[in-house]
């Protein structure tokens, strides 16, 4: 803490010493609360929160105990090192992922109060270092050095090596979020958040990939030679001074301590020029949106002559907010009335929405992994079904998407008529993307699997499968909405929901399943009967059948939609 | 519905209603009217969240063609009277009629003869304000080119051409007060609702809707709009519902509700039962010193 030991040292002599009294007090009291609020606020939120903990914890310490075990082995300084990276990377990213969680990392919100960067700096640093994040730092970095300490000297030198692993996680965690905050507080950054549950569950197959290659001995080889460079880089260098301690080279030990140190004071300054810039400067995001409603306003006293250009100039350039070529190609009758309009925006969503965007594309890659994970593994080509299976899934909760915006929905939804063709219009438009996704990943399966034979079969189930869900999936959609957060990107479903979602997907999925059931008995008394040469007429009955119960469903739940407007609008819009 | 006086049918909001709601003159209402139906009549509305009534027992009957005010102190009751008025919330008790059609018996015809502007709702926002005035012209039937026509009309009234391609989402408070008016109006409706359209809008942007209102007004629509800011209502209303505690305690044209008060702020603080005056307790505040 170079530059904060400044004003660490300064207690709290009072106003009449000259100085103003320590602020690092009263930022170690706000963290505290802050955690203590949070807590309170329901009880299963604070189970939740206890179980984390105490999950983190055990790994944490499962970390440490593992180093320590590896102490005295060959890979042992290769592990320490790379763990520390691995730490250090962490906190590095963690605020891009998580800013909007944790409120004391905005610095933001403390420009209105006279303090200058310095003091605040000392007191943001102290009060991070509260929490479970540093306790699992402090327990694994601990197990780091343990597993490469050797003798009285490396002891010594593995205290302050622990400390500033720890501070120097604990200030790259804050100077990326300060340095960052106009992005992280926009709208786009947020939107990010949003899509970072993707990158962490990719992320995560990727570290469980890296794992399992170093956990075989040839993998730890590797690391160890790439170890000479990994070693510089920090907070690495201040674990690899504890092994130069234990070697007796204590020249190597300084300068490895510099080096952590010399990164921790880089590390500090740019925190304390973002700060000043974010202090000084003021929110960039309402000069932007003060921008073009400014140059509007002095064409006020001019209104009546641009209300004559204005037709001319919405007809010139705004043709093409007309509509999406999708709409065009189905047939008139089908996409009538509300139909047309209800499915562009369901597709704008797709694309601009993050939250629908995740959806999708997860739906999209799980459905293609599952039957491409089939034909690698030579398993059976029913896995396919999952394609149209998570897509159908989709069609659940579909007013809870629209947030409290369902107002809109409800103001100007008045027959039944309108209210299949809200329907049918959601249904359509997850439709025209799961049917021929579905019949891709299919014949494709087929094809790799050299399964040709059972291509129309298994389209047919699949077919009807997707047809049972998006029916299926409107009437739970009418019947047990549920209010999606709009502003965690993690949860899908507002505190106290949990039941309704299992309701919800399990419930569906059964059903659609048991609606399934006259077709999957046709395919079964097909293969009984040894008629296989008839097995090809599964996929136009699947088809068929999937495209009669969906329509039947939505005919039957319209009216049931109509008269629940206000009830579902009183659920989806409490987030 | 405890006693509470609504406009009486004969009259229609001629009469000054000063009395305090729990003066207690129940009045009947003749429902059989004379004349045109008013804009909106409501009868024994109750919403009860919990323990807590939200909206305790309403009778009000607003005049067509007027600039209503519905006014009253944060938590009165006025955003849960108006998502009931216009069919968003289901009321636990009580009729409402818009031009003489039910609510709730009759939502195509007044779902098409009403504009609504909600506060506290999200509009769908990652539509651009273009579109989705465009989406929501069509959601209600217009024919497209008319859609596009109003629209562009509106966007241009509204001043916000230059920012009809941005996302709602990237918009303004002002900027979406605006939009909002904007899809109200899209349909050319009888009665407007309009909850809290001036909260948080810059003057220039609350200039720009005023003069939206007043033109619609003039030629013969009714718009009611929440507020707690007495000098807009006083300055843009000719009419006013007064509620406090989920009741409306005072309703009638604005110099009736006003009568002997300088200003419509007294007769309001009056009639809510508040004081002027407060914060004799802060006697270190001000004078420079610390």
């Amino acid at each position: 803490m170079t530059a904060a030991g400044s004003v660490a040292g300064t207690e709290r002599p009072g106003r009449r010493a000259g100085r103003p009294p320590s602020v690092v007090p009263v930022f170690v009291r706000l963290k505290v609360s802050v955690l203590r609020n949070g807590l309170r606020q329901s009880r299963g939120r604070t189970v939740g929160w206890v179980v984390g903990v105490v999950f983190s914890l055990l790994y944490a310490l499962g970390l440490g105990i593992g180093m320590i075990a590896l102490r005295g082995n060959d890979y042992a300084p290769a592990a320490a090192v790379t763990l520390t990276l691995v730490l250090g990377l962490g906190w590095a990213v963690m605020p891009l992922f998580f800013f909007g969680g944790d409120d004391t990392l905005d610095p933001t919100r403390l420009t209105m109060l006279p303090l200058r960067p310095r003091p605040l700096i000392t007191a943001l640093l102290t009060s991070s270092l509260i929490g479970v994040g540093p306790l699992f730092t402090l327990l694994a970095s601990t197990g780091a050095v343990v597993a490469v300490a050797h003798g009285t000297a490396a002891v010594a030198a593995a205290v302050p090596a622990v400390a500033l692993v720890l501070v120097t996680c604990v200030a790259l965690s804050r100077a990326v979020a300060a340095a960052n905050t106009r992005l992280l507080t926009s709208r786009r950054g947020r939107d990010l958040a949003l899509l970072s549950g993707l990158v962490v569950a990719v992320g995560a197959q990727l570290a469980n990939l890296g794992a399992s290659a170093l956990s075989s001995g040839h993998g730890l080889h590797r690391m160890t030679s790439l170890t000479a460079v990994l070693r510089w880089i920090p907070p690495a260098p201040a674990v690899d001074a504890v092994r130069s301690a234990s070697r007796g080279a204590y020249v190597l030990m300084g300068v490895q301590f510099a080096c952590g140190a010399a990164f921790l004071a880089l590390l500090l300054r740019w925190w304390h020029r973002s700060l000043t810039r974010l202090m000084v400067s003021p929110d960039s995001s309402t000069i932007q949106a003060a921008g073009p409603e400014g140059a509007q306003a002095p064409g006020r006293t001019g209104r009546v002559i641009r209300l004559g250009r204005a037709g001319r100039r919405a007809s010139a350039s705004d043709g093409g907010a007309r509509s999406l070529g999708v709409v065009d190609l189905l047939p008139r009758r089908l996409v009538a009335g509300r139909t047309a309009p209800v499915m562009e925006r369901q597709f704008h969503y797709l694309w601009r929405d993050p939250r629908s965007r995740a959806t999708l594309a997860t739906g999209l890659a799980v459905g293609l992994l599952l039957p491409l994970v089939a034909v690698v593994q030579h398993g059976t080509i029913y896995q396919c079904l999952w394609a149209g299976g998570l897509l159908g899934m989709q069609m659940y909760n579909q007013f809870g998407t629209d947030s409290s915006a369902f107002w809109m929905v409800a103001a100007t939804l008045g027959t039944r008529e309108d209210a299949v063709r809200e329907l049918r219009g959601r249904a359509l438009a997850l439709a025209v993307i799961a049917v021929p996704y579905t019949a891709v990943v299919t014949t494709g399966a087929a094809l790799l699997l050299r399964r040709t034979d059972a291509l129309p079969e298994t389209l047919g189930l699949s077919l009807a499968f997707l047809g049972a869900l998006i029916g299926t999936g409107a009437y739970a959609s009418v019947r047990f909405p549920y209010a999606v957060p709009q502003d965690n990107p993690f949860g899908n479903a507002a505190p106290g929901q949990g039941g309704l979602v299992v309701l919800n997907v399990l419930g569906g999925t059964l059903c659609g399943a048991a609606l399934c059931l006259p077709v999957l008995a046709l395919t079964v008394a097909l293969h009984l009967t040894d008629n296989h040469g008839l097995l090809w007429m599964v996929l136009p009955c699947g088809a068929v059948y999937g495209l009669m119960v969906a329509s039947a469903v939505l005919r039957w739940t319209a009216p049931r939609l109509l008269d629940r407007l206000p009830e579902i609008l009183a659920v989806v819009a409490r987030t | 519905m405890d006693g509470s006086q609504g406009s009486g049918g004969t009259t229609r909001g001629e009469t000054a209603r000063l009395e305090p709601y729990y003066g207690g003159s129940a009045r009947t209402d003749d429902d059989g009217g004379d004349g045109p139906p008013p804009a909106v009549r409501v009868r024994g509305l109750w919403k009860r969240f919990g323990e807590q009534a939200a909206v305790a027992g309403i009778d009000l009957e607003v005049p067509a063609g007027r600039f209503v005010g519905l006014v009253g102190p944060n938590g009165a009751g006025k955003t849960t009277t108006l998502s009931m008025v216009t069919g968003l919330l289901r009321p636990d008790d009580g009729a409402v009629q818009i031009v003489g059609r039910d609510v709730w018996a009759d939502p195509v015809a007044v779902k098409s003869r009403i504009g609504v502007l909600p506060e506290g709702l999200r509009l769908f926002e990652r539509l651009t304000g273009r579109e989705l005035l465009v989406y929501t012209g069509r959601l209600r039937g217009l024919p497209i080119a008319e859609v596009e026509r109003r629209t562009g009309r509106l966007l241009d009234v509204l001043d916000l051409s230059g920012a009809r391609h941005k996302l709602v989402v990237d918009y303004s408070t002002g900027m979406r007060k605006k939009i909002g008016l904007a899809a109200a109006l899209l349909h050319n409706p009888e009665v407007l609702f309009l909850d809290e359209p001036f909260e948080g809008v810059d003057p220039v942007s609350a200039q720009v809707i005023r003069g939206v209102l007043e033109r619609y007004t003039a030629t013969g629509g009714t718009v009611v709009f929440s507020s707690h800011v007495m000098e807009l209502v006083e300055s843009l209303c000719d009419w006013v519902a007064v509620m406090a505690g989920g009741r409306i305690v005072a309703s009638g044209p604005l110099a009736d509700v006003r009568g002997t008060a300088p200003t419509l702020q007294d007769a309001f603080l009056a009639l809510v039962g508040a004081e002027r005056g407060g914060g004799q307790d802060l006697d270190w505040l001000g004078r420079g010193g610390r």
